[in-house]
């Protein structure tokens, strides 16, 4: 298996940044999903992801 | 199984980038067989994954083929018969055909659609006699005689065949009576954790799902399968290979390097990276292991048929023994 970790290409960005940099807003967001899965909707966790979205927007530094 | 295809910035808004999996007609003109698989697609990801980086991708992601043709060898073992030759059906580089002994045949027939996956390893020494041809798996008979072969194996190769019972068939014509087939393919559970993970992903980002992962066969139907294909003396058993990642992440690119990208008809073609987060949280909270690895099963079912013959041994009719059961136990 490779690592992923070591590379800058915009998705090993985006990998390292979705399980490291931001992986306390990634978990609570999981959670969040994992208590509302059996019936999931647009937008269920909106308010988790958002805060998960920016971190990541952040440490990219780009928008999207 | 999908996705990891970077495509070039959209040129009139250049913010935005996609992660794209190859791109397939909306629908292409179905001619007899349901076509669920885009198998120019799937070639083109096969022969990509082995020539990427001169197959050192590949070669690293063998493990799980690897792991199967070597199960499936001890099922091969355990047939005590010298076959003159072995067709490996959807044989990718060799993965079962370089455990094979002269003990055990003479002489290997790798068949495979993707050339470059194919010729992977060719300068690899193998113990028995080797050929290579390059053919369609579901054009078997294109290829091979009726009535012409011993024994016909095929290790992971079947999961991506439009018609299987039409395969298995052919499989079925292409034996001699009394010869063996002996498969590998992945079962309707592989890569759940995925399937999930990416399901409840887009519910709550986009709020509606799409196929990323291929629906693979039920087990309960492969034994149906194989006795409407003509096989008789069934065995069909099931097995599970789990494999640990450090993420989702590492996941998708070795099912990349596998060539086995998504290569379903009418699949999107990218994945926003909202949703790809979004998977990547979801698979680890719902699926993760203690040590913040994330497995991912693949679900294998084997299978053994043969040919009839007239001279093969038979199951007796019901209620025709002799000795009760009991007795012996």
């Amino acid at each position: 298996m490779q690592t992923t970790k070591t590379s800058t290409t915009p998705l090993r960005q985006l990998a390292l940044h979705s399980t490291t940099t931001c992986s306390s807003h990634a978990t609570t967001y999981g959670k969040c999903i994992l208590a509302a899965y059996t019936d999931i909707r647009k937008d269920s966790c909106k308010q988790e992801f958002e805060k998960f979205g920016q971190c990541l927007r952040e440490a990219m530094k780009r928008k999207w | 199984m999908s996705l990891l295809r970077v495509i070039a910035r959209h040129a009139s808004r250049p913010w935005t980038r996609a992660f794209a999996s190859e791109s397939s007609p909306s629908f292409p003109s179905a001619t007899g067989v349901y076509q669920v698989f885009d198998r120019a697609a799937k070639r083109k990801q096969r022969d990509r994954a082995a020539s990427r980086d001169a197959g050192v991708g590949s070669r690293t992601v063998d493990y799980v083929r690897d792991e199967v043709a070597d199960r499936m060898m001890e099922r091969l073992l355990d047939i005590k018969r010298k076959f003159d030759t072995i067709v490996d059906l959807g044989s990718g580089p060799g993965h079962f055909s370089k455990l094979l002994e002269p003990e055990k045949t003479r002489k290997v027939l790798m068949i495979d659609s993707s050339e470059a996956m194919l010729n992977r390893d060719s300068d690899e020494e193998f113990e028995v006699e080797l050929e290579r041809v390059h053919a369609d798996e579901e054009n078997l008979l294109d290829v091979l005689p009726r009535n012409s072969q011993e024994a016909i194996v095929s290790c992971l190769s079947l999961h991506w065949v439009n018609d299987l019972p039409g395969v298995l068939v052919q499989i079925k014509e292409a034996l001699k009576p009394d010869g063996l087939f002996l498969g590998a393919m992945f079962g309707g559970d592989t890569l759940f954790e995925l399937r999930t993970a990416l399901q409840l992903a887009e519910g709550d980002r986009e709020g509606g799902i799409s196929p990323h992962i291929s629906p693979m066969t039920d087990t309960k139907d492969i034994s149906n399968l194989l006795s409407r294909a003509g096989f008789t003396l069934l065995t069909v058993d099931i097995d599970e290979v789990c494999v640990g990642y450090p993420s989702m992440w590492e996941l998708l690119e070795d099912l990349r390097d596998m060539g086995e990208s998504n290569a379903v008809v009418g699949r999107r073609h990218f994945l926003h990276r909202d949703t790809l987060a979004a998977a990547s949280a979801i698979y680890k909270e719902l699926h993760g292991n203690e040590d913040g690895s994330v497995p991912a099963t693949f679900q294998i079912i084997y299978m053994i048929g043969w040919k009839p013959s007239p001279n093969q041994p038979k199951a007796l009719e019901p209620g025709s023994a002799q000795t009760n059961l009991k007795d012996v136990l």
